[in-house]
């Protein structure tokens, strides 16, 4: 084990966020207040799908306090669309729609007004004449080419259509002693954070200056903010120092941004929106991925799985957002934790009349790795066979990294039947068992759920180029500034916002235990955008890694300056010197102090080595590990670092009432070098509250007319401590070779893998009846219903 | 989500919120605010004026008379389920109480409110229907008394005078034996209720049980009594029991929505209507066994 050797990382620390938060002092867009700022309420369209004639906006803009009601037509005219990252150049999308609506909830136009409430007022004043068309809710239909396409232009439904093939698959398949086919289908869920997303605008014509303060989690904000409104990229300044209330993926906000910004503009007032909640979950950044898999599997009688053809096919909504990009990261981990030898993929992605699909926690990794796990459950129930044995026999064995899967990743380290041995040992796996018996021997139904998985992590986009060729984006790096100063005191910048992953908590943590300086003692700011360096925001659970190894390296870049200072002054050769503690020891014992390199530094020029700058900064801008190439052949090295999860669960539920309750949760998890455990312990527990969601409650359900059924708590159903057991987090280490402690990615766990475990647990508990449950989520009702038709 | 434009007024008695009441049409009564509120803010709710009946002194009151517990219509949710007397005579109410949203929501939320707002899967009003509480509205300076079995007529809609003001709630003092049954179902803890069931069965020494009373919740436009009381006089064995729910849940037609279908829905509240039942018989056979 790797702990004993860190001072400050991998030790039990406070984060340094909680105290203002705990305390109610954090600084969120609702807080903000600036004079003169107008309001916006967006107007939701009431169709799926209609044609829009014309919008009276008169009796809303003669109503006292209304400022200005800005329309589709109005914005496109001054804006540039919105980016999408696809060869789809007819598939437009401005914040507000042209012409026609695509989705109920899509906003029509919208009212500046000197409060939210006045505009809300204006907005029932507002006369659109629509005509409503033919509109389509599910993506099998959305492909077929009688399906009148959502975006005409566009000419089809498809966004996206791509075939891999990895490997021998024909000949696997071929070898193979069986296959098996089989279907299921991911609900549209999401994350759903408490704060809904907000931005603030003010723009200063004698500056030419637009200043924005927003909640969000969003690469490249800033830049697309800029060429939609025509802006020089430096004319645009983000402030960094805000709070963001939750997000993981759906605080995009470029839409909103926009809108906002433009209104600002054209004002000259400073113009917050701020989302309520029935406009972030119809209209917001709010959902994530709607999967449907197709999957045959090739496997011979003692287990060995061979190949598997999987066809994805994706709801994207109604404009393509990131929805089409979420199939391809699972390519990284398209093989999950096993050994198999060859992949056949079909990512599909289509339009239809529901809310845009955006980035969710995994980005499309969760509904793979539940197709994958569910696939593995039945061979093993093909096969007659234990279903641990199963996934024992066909893990990767931890001699075999770093491990090639078929379609172009390394996977970089792992002990997954290590981790499997110790969950099995803390859950007294017998014991469960017998659990489970006794419980269906008292007239319950009883299942365990067992799922292996890996998160992707560190973040690259490779699957940008790998799905779109004319894409040559193979830079994707993470930024960190350090200071000391003249007092002697240690100052990092970082150049992002952050939505509860504990950043500064990463960066002090970090540049402690290299500096071996108390982290207590180090502050951490947030710059604005246009005194940061380039990064590319917390996506792709890439933190611990990229923020952490540029604040690292940074961290490292000032030691070196500081030994050669110290070796100039006692008159030593630098490896006669040893760091300690921020003082540094000469081999006979004489010791250059922290004060002293300090006072050298700011104001002794004429006792530093000949030719350095005075000061002590330094700064580093660091490309992700392992990302240095292209796709070659529809191959490409996807995430630099694979954590891997271990699930094990057990559930029971009266057959009748139908309602499961959760007995004992254990997790295994592997991330590498911890570098906060109490940040990952709260990623790994809230992760799977999350999948505990996703599996059994969350579900952005549409009716027929393609109403969204669900736009608020009352229906959207998340699980509350209630539904949430205790739950048993088992730790193992493996570092990673490519990161600057071992550290590898925490902020997708738990979420990876509990949706296919809860859902495993369910279909073990009815497997007697022959019952599958194939989508999720899986609802009390449902399995009460599917009981009853078997037993009646 | 913000509501719009309204005027509160906060009477100091029943009388001036009836006057208040009276003077605009589109007026209406604030107590806990628990469902009200909300409904402002997504504006499904859109009156005029709005009535804060919180801070009328006679209406946050408990009265026990000889045959009776009468609850004032302010009365907290949370007082409720902490009072003696709740728990001394109306036991059933007592056992729904715990149901009843979340403690936050309880501390403001009326047991007065519950009723006048009709929510089908009010436990609150399951419980005054299936015991036949009485309901007073105040209506241009008198009382008017319904009996709540009758009351409820739809979803959010009830036989209640539109200038009235419910006053307070009326139960029957339970017998010195009696059991109760209170079960629901909901996806998460303390959510709206999938289905409900709340039982009483009533006892006198001499001549047995003299009275049942069944009611589902959740299952249709609002709270339902079922007749089991053919039961009465029977040894109330299981298989008695499951016969007379079956027959009474013939007629119960049921919803339909995201969470649940109407086949479940009906086929747990009979479910849930046979275990409350035979935990109200079960509760019985304890107190007569001691």
């Amino acid at each position: 084990m790797t702990e004993q050797k860190y001072k400050f990382l991998s030790t039990p620390r406070r984060p340094v966020e909680d105290r203002r938060f705990v305390a109610g002092r954090g600084k969120f867009i609702a807080d903000l207040d600036r004079p003169n700022m107008l309001h916006v309420a967006p107007l939701a369209s009431h169709h799926a799908a209609a044609v829009i004639n014309g919008i009276d906006a008169s009796a809303a803009l003669a109503m006292p306090g209304v400022v200005d009601v800005i329309t589709g037509a109005e914005l496109a005219a001054a804006v540039q669309p919105l980016m999408n990252g696809l060869n789809t150049p007819n598939v437009r999308r401005f914040p507000l729609a042209v012409d026609r609506v695509r989705y109920a909830g899509e906003w029509v136009c919208a009212v500046v007004a000197e409060s939210r409430a006045l505009a809300e007022d204006a907005l029932e004043k507002i006369i659109v004449d629509a005509t409503p068309q033919p509109f389509i809710l599910d993506a099998e239909a959305a492909l077929l080419e009688t399906s009148a396409p959502v975006h005409p232009e566009h000419g089809s439904n498809l966004l996206l259509d791509r075939k891999f093939v990895w490997g021998p698959v024909d000949d696997d398949f071929d070898a193979a002693a069986h296959s098996l086919s089989f279907s299921v289908t991911w609900g549209r869920n999401s994350t759903v954070p408490i704060e809904t997303f907000g931005v603030l605008a003010e723009w200063n014509g004698w500056d030419q200056m637009l200043d924005i303060w927003a909640s969000i989690q969003m690469p490249k904000y800033a830049d697309q903010i800029a060429r939609s409104l025509d802006l020089p990229g430096n004319a645009i300044r983000v402030h960094y120092d805000v709070d963001v209330g939750g997000s993981y993926g759906v605080k995009r906000g470029i839409k909103h941004s926009v809108l906002v910004g433009y209104v600002a503009r054209k004002l000259g007032c400073p113009v917050r929106l701020i989302e309520d909640r029935l406009e972030n979950m119809r209209a917001g950044d709010a959902h994530g991925p709607e999967r449907k898999f197709d999957i045959t599997i090739a496997f011979d009688q003692d287990g060995t799985v061979r190949s598997m053809k999987m066809r994805a096919l994706d709801n994207a909504g109604a404009y393509a957002g990131r929805a089409p990009f979420q199939l391809g990261k699972p390519i990284s981990a398209i093989v999950g934790p096993y050994q198999i030898n060859s992949v056949a993929y079909h990512a599909l992605s289509v339009t239809t009349n529901k809310t845009v699909q955006e980035a969710v926690r995994g980005f499309g990794q969760a509904p793979t790795n539940y197709a994958i796990e569910t696939a593995m459950d039945r061979v093993a129930k093909y096969l007659g066979m234990d279903r641990l044995a199963l996934r024992q026999k066909n893990l990767i064995r931890k001699d075999q990294f770093p491990y090639l899967i078929p379609s172009g990743s390394y996977y970089d380290s792992g002990d997954y039947h290590a981790v499997i041995d110790k969950v099995l040992a803390a859950a007294d796996y017998p014991a469960m068992l017998a659990e489970r018996d006794r419980l269906r021997d008292a007239g319950m139904m009883a299942g365990i759920g067992i799922a292996a998985c890996l998160e992707p992590s560190g973040g690259n986009s490779s699957f940008e180029p790998l799905l779109n060729q004319s894409n040559q984006t193979s830079t994707w790096m993470e930024s960190c500034q350090v200071n000391i100063d003249a007092l002697g005191k240690l100052t990092a910048r970082i150049h992002t916002t952050s939505s509860g992953q504990g950043h500064e908590t990463l960066v002090s943590t970090v540049l402690g235990e290299v500096m071996q300086i108390d982290p207590e003692l180090i502050r951490i700011t947030r710059p604005n955008s246009l005194e940061s360096l380039p990064g590319n925001s917390p996506v792709g659970s890439r933190m611990a890694i990229m923020l952490g190894g540029a604040a690292a390296r940074a961290g490292e870049k000032l030691k070196a300056k500081i030994m050669a200072i110290a070796a100039h002054r006692l008159g030593v050769a630098i490896d006669q010197l040893r760091y300690e503690g921020g003082d540094v020891l000469a081999h006979d014992g004489r010791r250059f102090t922290w004060d002293e390199m300090v006072e050298l530094a700011h104001r002794q020029y004429h006792n530093l080595p000949d030719g350095m700058d005075p000061g002590l900064a330094s700064f580093d801008i660091m490309q992700v590990p392992t990302g240095d190439a292209l796709p070659v052949d529809d191959k490409v090295q996807m995430y630099p670092c694979y954590s891997f999860e271990f699930h094990l669960l057990l559930v029971s539920f009266d057959p009748i009432i139908g309602r499961p309750d959760i007995h004992s949760y254990v997790i295994g998890h592997d991330c590498g070098t911890v570098i906060n455990p109490a940040i990952v312990s709260g990623m790994t527990y809230g992760g799977i509250a999350h999948g505990i969601g996703a599996a059994l409650f969350e579900e952005f359900a549409y009716d027929t007319n393609g109403q969204l059924l669900t736009q608020s708590f009352l229906d959207y159903l998340m699980p509350s401590s209630h539904e949430v057991p205790a739950i048993q987090i088992v730790k193992h280490c493996t570092p990673s070779p490519h990161t600057v402690f071992g550290q590898k990615g925490s902020g997708e766990s738990g979420y990876l893998g509990a949706p296919a475990a809860v859902s495993a647990a369910i279909n073990d508990a009815v497997s007697g009846l022959g019952i599958h449950f194939e989508k999720l989520p899986i609802r009390m009702s449902a399995i009460s219903d599917a009981i009853a038709a078997k037993t009646s | 989500m913000k509501p719009v434009r309204f005027d509160y007024k906060r009477p100091a008695t029943i009388d001036e919120a009836c006057g208040l009441l009276a003077g605009d049409d589109n007026a209406r009564i604030l107590a806990g605010g628990q469902s009200l509120i909300p409904m402002l803010s997504m504006r499904l709710s859109r009156p005029s004026l709005l009535i804060d009946i919180a801070h009328i002194p006679e209406l946050t009151t408990f009265v026990e008379t000889e045959t009776h517990i009468e609850i004032g219509a302010m009365v907290r949710q949370a007082a409720a389920q902490k009072s003696e007397l709740v728990k001394t005579h109306i036991p059933l109410l007592a056992k729904a109480l715990g149901h009843v949203g979340h403690p936050p929501t309880r501390a403001r939320g009326t047991v007065g409110g519950s009723v006048a707002h009709a929510d089908p899967s009010a436990e609150i009003a399951l419980v005054t229907a299936t015991l036949g509480a009485e309901i007073t509205y105040r209506v241009d300076g008198t009382d008017e008394i319904f009996d709540a079995s009758d009351f409820f007529i739809g979803p959010m809609l009830t036989i209640a005078p539109p200038t009235g003001c419910l006053t307070r709630l009326s139960f029957a003092k339970a017998p010195a034996v009696c059991g109760t049954g209170f079960h629901e179902v909901a996806p998460r803890k303390s959510d709206y209720a999938l289905v409900s069931a709340a039982a009483q069965i009533n006892f006198a020494a001499g001549s047995g049980v003299t009275s049942i009373h069944l009611g589902i919740g959740s299952v249709g436009d609002f709270p339902e009594r079922l007749d089991v009381n053919k039961l009465c006089g029977t040894p109330l064995d299981d298989a008695a029991i499951a016969d007379a729910v079956h027959a009474a849940m013939q007629m119960v037609e049921t919803v339909e929505d995201l969470h649940a279908t109407a086949a479940y829905r009906k086929r747990v509240a009979t479910e849930l209507a046979i275990r409350a039942l035979r935990d109200a018989r079960d509760e019985i056979s304890k107190d007569l066994n001691q």
